[in-house]
């Protein structure tokens, strides 16, 4: 039944299925984990940093991007689709500013990609966009949020998620260990982010990326390497700006 | 004939009868030619086996020469990797031979001159236990064959989101006693290639063996995917085979820094 309904995104299986948008949730799979959490004072994206190619520069390899100073987002999925949908956020983000003379809120952005991503997965002869995201930021009333969006277009609010690869054994770890307690305080929150990568983050070398938003401060963009192994799983970490 | 979005043709299939049948059987029918370029490409497909390195061909058949009561087979290269450092990297194995093939389908051309990087298989035994891949008849043969597929060629009622990829599933002959370190395949889930060539030749000569099929989203080499393969240790084949576990963790590593591909299509 999928080979004949898989071909055109304007057209449903028998039994309600739109092939090309689950498909392109495949897609999603195959980059690399990042996962948000949302603390009482603070948001964390934390993203396995793929290893670059010796002669790449590692600047041009990135998977956490500010969309406006309040705002940031992650993604999973095919880099050259992100980047679209990324520049399309950040006009609109200033855009909104020219206009109403306020920033964005985080809903209305992420509203904002889910709506363009919805599009196509409606239109004949294009393909749906390759990533899902996570979208963190304070508001003006300083409540922290979290939101995913995926390549069906739908978007949603979220405690902690993850997206990527073995997205579902982080939020599984995410389920059993997002206590109120670890959220309160803003170093455990950061702890809990990079925890629930290293359940999933594969061999030695690699990095984590973490961007932190404090309420009234601006986004900071750290780069977390392994110091040492100890016994019980304890791991100390160095952070450094990255 | 029906045309779709995109401008391509594509033959609909004709409820009007046997209106065309006539002329797309003229279209069908094979000329001598086709059937001796057939015959020709039939006569230059081989397999054959090779002794070590070296070019020299085994006379009798690999199993004659190096009977034995453990075969392991692992298929793709997740199952590889899990082989290569969990149970060769253990104890001493000797490569004894190597199989290469050639068919119409391989890229290469040349079909006398097969080089050692071409081998498809290699043949490793035990060096301390002859009698993995030893020297016992085919009678008391055990054989375990391990491979991944895409998840997605699951087939179950449930989303492949909610499964717990990579996972384990095992598929066994009626003669295989010993208990399997996973749950069954269900229906209608079926094995296919090579895996599935080996577990019908061992269930029509009633050998034991053992497919182990690990299901994962990442077909690439991968580590998660190859630890998924580690239930199997406890069972009774690999029992002795395997010595050091945190070793060979590292050595996987290893083995997947080296052989890591850089994509900047997906991040």
């Amino acid at each position: 039944m999928a080979s004949r309904y898989d071909r055109a995104i304007t057209v449903f299986s028998p039994d309600g299925h739109l092939f090309q948008v689950e498909y392109a949730q495949e897609a999603v799979k195959k980059g690399s984990t990042a996962v948000g959490i949302r603390g009482t004072n603070i948001v964390v994206l934390g993203v396995e940093k793929k290893s670059v190619a010796k002669l790449q520069d590692e600047r041009t390899v990135r998977k956490i991007c500010a969309l406006d100073d309040h705002v940031c987002m992650a993604f999973a999925g095919l880099t050259a689709d992100a980047r679209v949908v990324i520049n399309r956020a950040r006009v609109e983000c200033q855009s909104h500013k020219l206009t109403v003379e306020d920033p964005v809120t985080v809903e209305y952005i992420t509203r904002f990609i889910a709506t363009l991503k919805q599009k196509y997965t409606q239109s004949n002869g294009r393909r749906p966009f390759g990533i899902s995201a996570l979208i963190v930021g304070f508001d003006d009333d300083g409540i922290p949020r979290l939101y995913q969006t995926d390549p069906s277009g739908t978007y949603h609010a979220w405690k902690a998620n993850a997206i990527g690869r073995s997205a579902k054994t982080v939020r599984e770890f995410l389920e059993k260990n997002y206590t109120e307690d670890a959220i309160a305080d803003d170093d455990e929150a950061i702890k809990l982010a990079i925890r629930a990568l290293l359940e999933v983050v594969q061999s030695g070398g690699k990095n984590i990326e973490l961007a932190i938003i404090r309420r009234n401060q601006p986004l900071k963009v750290n780069c977390v390497s392994k110091k040492k192994k100890k016994k019980n799983e304890k791991k100390n970490f160095k952070m450094r700006l990255g | 004939m029906a045309a779709t979005f995109f401008g391509e043709v594509v033959k609909a299939p004709c409820r009007a009868g046997t209106e065309d049948e006539d002329e797309e059987e003229e279209g069908r029918r094979e000329t001598p030619e086709d059937r001796e370029v057939r015959r020709q490409l039939a006569r230059k497909r081989e397999v054959r086996l090779l002794r070590r390195q070296t070019k020299t061909s085994l006379e009798v058949s690999l199993l004659e020469k190096y009977p034995c009561s453990k075969f392991i087979i692992a298929i793709g290269n997740n199952a590889v990797a899990f082989l290569s450092s969990f149970v060769t990297n253990s104890g001493v194995w000797e490569e004894v031979g190597c199989a290469k093939l050639w068919n119409e389908w391989c890229r290469t051309t040349d079909t006398i001159h097969l080089s050692p990087t071409e081998a498809f298989c290699v043949f490793y035994h035990l060096k301390s236990n002859p009698s993995v891949f030893g020297s016992c008849p085919r009678k008391n043969m055990q054989i375990t064959i391990l491979t991944s597929r895409h998840v997605t060629e699951y087939k179950t009622s449930e989303s492949t989101g909610s499964l717990p990829s990579p996972f384990l599933k095992a598929l066994k002959t009626q003669n295989f006693r010993d208990p399997v370190c996973c749950s069954l395949l269900e229906q209608p889930n079926i094995v296919h290639d090579l895996p599935a060539a080996v577990l019908s030749y061992c269930q029509v000569w009633k050998i034991p063996a053992v497919l182990y099929l690990c299901y994962t989203d990442v077909m690439k080499l991968d580590l998660i995917t190859v630890e998924a393969f580690k239930p199997i240790l406890s069972s009774r084949t690999f029992k002795g085979l395997v010595k050091n576990i945190p070793q060979s963790t590292e050595m996987l590593k290893k083995l997947m820094t080296t052989n890591e591909i850089q994509s900047n299509i997906y991040t």
